[in-house]
């Protein structure tokens, strides 16, 4: 597959906090790209320099190999559908939806026929069929969604960027609106740019995931690798499933405060030693179990639960402070009865464990 | 079980509850307005509409219905000029502030992104009220007259040889003085609208490439029309019932309405006071109703 856009060594500063520094990325044509990275990574920078709304400090932005940097925003071909969809108020979806074909400086749509089969068949598309003349306040969170995406797709541009685009929407809406997003993008064939601060979310949505922090790239790989394996304790703390420790490699053994951790083989290269361990591959085991050969315990107090449906999440107290979540699936293993304040082994094999160092 | 017995009490504090409430004690709350503007406001314009019917003689008002006030305001071509005047005036006046007022509500409104700046940008167009209008009026008289400074100015620049008349003492000159005094009550409602335009709104249409006209015309233009119009209902309603401005800016030389009101008061003509005072309250309805009809502002605001 080509590359539609290649970023390189992208750059942009406000004041002197460096917002984004060094980027580089490749998107290929027609891909689902899921951005995730916390508030303050510089996701929304990097959507707004590569729409055009900013310019980067450095580096350089090439579509279809050529550099954009002095194409203004509305001529890259680029589409971009806002967080909070930006619709025309005063307007009904269908005009709405026709707003860009018909007002555009250059190649506007004056045919009215032309005009209407376009906006219709967009229309089609996200399935917003006989909804055109309603004003877009008599329309659902989900349809507003819809209308956006529309109004961005008619133009038909080669990427659209989407800036937390489930954002606004509630959260059941929000999953049937997932799937919409991928039949609609896979039926035009185009690139979509998801940003989200949802790890569910860009796990589920990308063919691949580009973890941002701090300004930097984490990681580039699809959901499956990046989730199995972060390649950095900043990229498994954005997925929010990971127990992490930060302490220092002592021979073979992983030094977090007073806990010792014996190491498995691979050690992952990374300027922070830390430790991570899922927190769904954590078993609870009453205080005075005893452990195989191939287990790394640590000994906690219980603190508290939360009950999410399919699953339930344990909080405990290591001796050191330090706060350890354990997620119980349901279909896995039955709900523990666990005494408040009680003394608990956390256990895991070392092989499950993630070290970086 | 500590849920269970919270719940009572989250429900009590719910509005609903507060239904039996609002339903009769809370009248109550309207009660001295409704009392105070029916003493003071529908009562005088329900007398007012009566008086215009009583007989006036030269220094007698009496009580014994008659039309003889109407058939003189409609035979009298003083009369007749005098609403022609208010009606021409108020459109002008109209015109001006919204020529003057919007590009200054659209840089307060739209361009000036910090908040706090746009609030004492709006509180500056608002300091030339902390002057009395009777300074501002005697103010204006060394700048528009004959050889004020306006005139010494063009001379001196030899941009005009002779000095311009007729910029005191005509209707230009209440046409100025008024554009300059109610001004403001355009430009607040305006930026108002503007100011709750969402950036990304005028941010898509950008990306969906039209130019600044065309989003000017097609998105900014519409979504600050509410605001046009109630800064134009503020304009008319005050401009229509204008006499001050009016006598000193053009040395009693242009009439209005008002104008006419004044003068048949202090001749004690009552009858026919009222009789202009009358027509005066129905142009101002026909002008708010004809406002009301171009926006729903209940949907708009």
């Amino acid at each position: 597959m080509a590359d539609v856009l290649r970023i390189e060594g992208l750059g942009k500063s406000y004041g002197s906090k460096p917002a984004l520094r060094d980027v580089s990325l490749a998107v290929a044509d027609n891909e689902y790209v899921s951005l995730l990275g916390p508030s303050g990574s510089g996701k929304t920078v990097l959507l707004q320099l590569i729409a055009g709304f900013e310019l980067p400090d450095r580096g350089r932005i090439l579509f279809d190999g050529s550099d954009i940097a002095s194409v203004p925003a509305h001529e890259r071909g680029i589409g971009f559908v806002f967080q909070n969809f930006a619709l025309f108020p005063h307007l009904s979806v269908y005009d709405n939806i026709g707003f860009g074909l018909v007002n555009r400086q250059s190649d506007p749509v004056t045919d009215p026929v032309v005009l209407s089969s376009r906006i219709r068949e967009m229309v089609e598309l996200v399935g917003l069929s006989g909804l055109e003349d309603r004003g877009v306040h008599q329309i659902s969170g989900g349809q507003r969604q819809r209308v956006a995406l529309a109004r961005t797709l008619v133009s038909q541009p080669r990427i659209v960027l989407l800036d937390e685009p489930l954002g606004a929407l509630d959260a059941n809406l929000r999953t049937r609106m997932r799937g919409e997003l991928r039949r609609i993008r896979s039926q035009l064939g185009i690139t979509f740019l998801h940003v989200t601060g949802s790890e569910t979310e860009a796990l589920a949505m990308g063919d691949r995931i580009v973890v941002l922090n701090e300004g930097m790239i984490g990681q580039v790989d699809t959901p499956d690798i990046v989730y199995n394996s972060p390649l950095s304790p900043n990229v498994a703390h954005s997925l929010n499933c990971y127990n992490l420790f930060t302490g220092s490699i002592q021979s073979s053994s992983f030094l977090a405060g007073t806990h010792r951790f014996p190491l498995n083989g691979t050690l992952h290269p990374n300027p922070t030693p830390a430790y991570a361990i899922r927190q769904d591959l954590i078993s609870v085991r009453p205080g005075n179990a005893s452990l195989a050969s191939s287990e790394v315990a640590l000994t906690a107090t219980y603190l508290a639960s939360e009950y999410t449906g399919a699953a339930f999440m344990y909080f405990f107290r290591a001796e050191d402070g330090h706060i350890v979540e354990v997620e119980n699936h349901l279909s896995h293993r039955a709900a523990q009865n666990l005494d408040v304040n009680a003394t608990y082994q956390l256990v895991w094999k070392a092989d499950d464990a993630l070290v970086y160092g | 079980m500590t849920i269970a017995s919270t719940t009572p009490d989250t429900t009590d504090m719910t509005p609903s509850n507060l239904g039996p409430l609002r339903s009769k004690a809370s009248y109550w709350l309207i009660a001295p307005g409704v009392i105070w503007m029916t003493l003071f406001l529908v009562v005088p314009l329900g007398m007012m509409v009566y008086v215009s019917f009583w007989s006036q003689t030269t220094f007698k008002i009496e009580p014994i219905l008659t039309t003889k006030s109407w058939e003189t305001f409609f035979s009298s071509d003083t009369y007749l000029n005098a609403l022609w005047t208010t009606i021409r005036i108020w459109l002008l006046v109209l015109l001006s502030t919204f020529v003057v007022g919007y590009p200054t509500a659209l840089f307060v409104g739209l361009f000036v992104k910090n908040k706090t700046l746009a609030t004492t940008l709006l509180v500056l167009c608002v300091i030339p009220f902390w002057t009395s209008f009777l300074i501002r009026v005697l103010a204006w008289r060394p700048m528009l007259g004959k050889e004020g400074a306006i005139n010494i100015i063009l001379q001196a620049l030899h941009i005009t040889r002779e000095p311009i008349e007729a910029l005191l003492f005509t209707e230009l000159s209440v046409i100025i003085g008024m554009t300059q005094i109610y001004c403001v009550f355009m430009v607040g409602p305006i930026a108002f609208m503007l100011g709750r335009i969402d950036p990304n709104v005028i941010e898509a249409a950008r990306d969906l490439g039209a130019s600044f006209w065309r989003i000017f015309r097609t998105i900014i233009l519409p979504l600050s029309m509410p605001g046009v119009i109630v800064g134009g209902i503020f304009v008319s309603v005050m401009v229509l019932g204008e006499f001050a401005t009016a006598a000193a800016l053009s040395g009693r030389k242009v009439n209005m309405l008002g104008n006419i009101i004044v003068t048949q008061v202090g001749s004690l003509k009552w009858a026919f006071a009222a009789v202009v005072g009358v027509i005066l309250t129905i142009l101002m309805g026909v002008v708010v109703a004809g406002f009301l009809r171009i926006v729903d502002l209940k949907r708009e605001l």
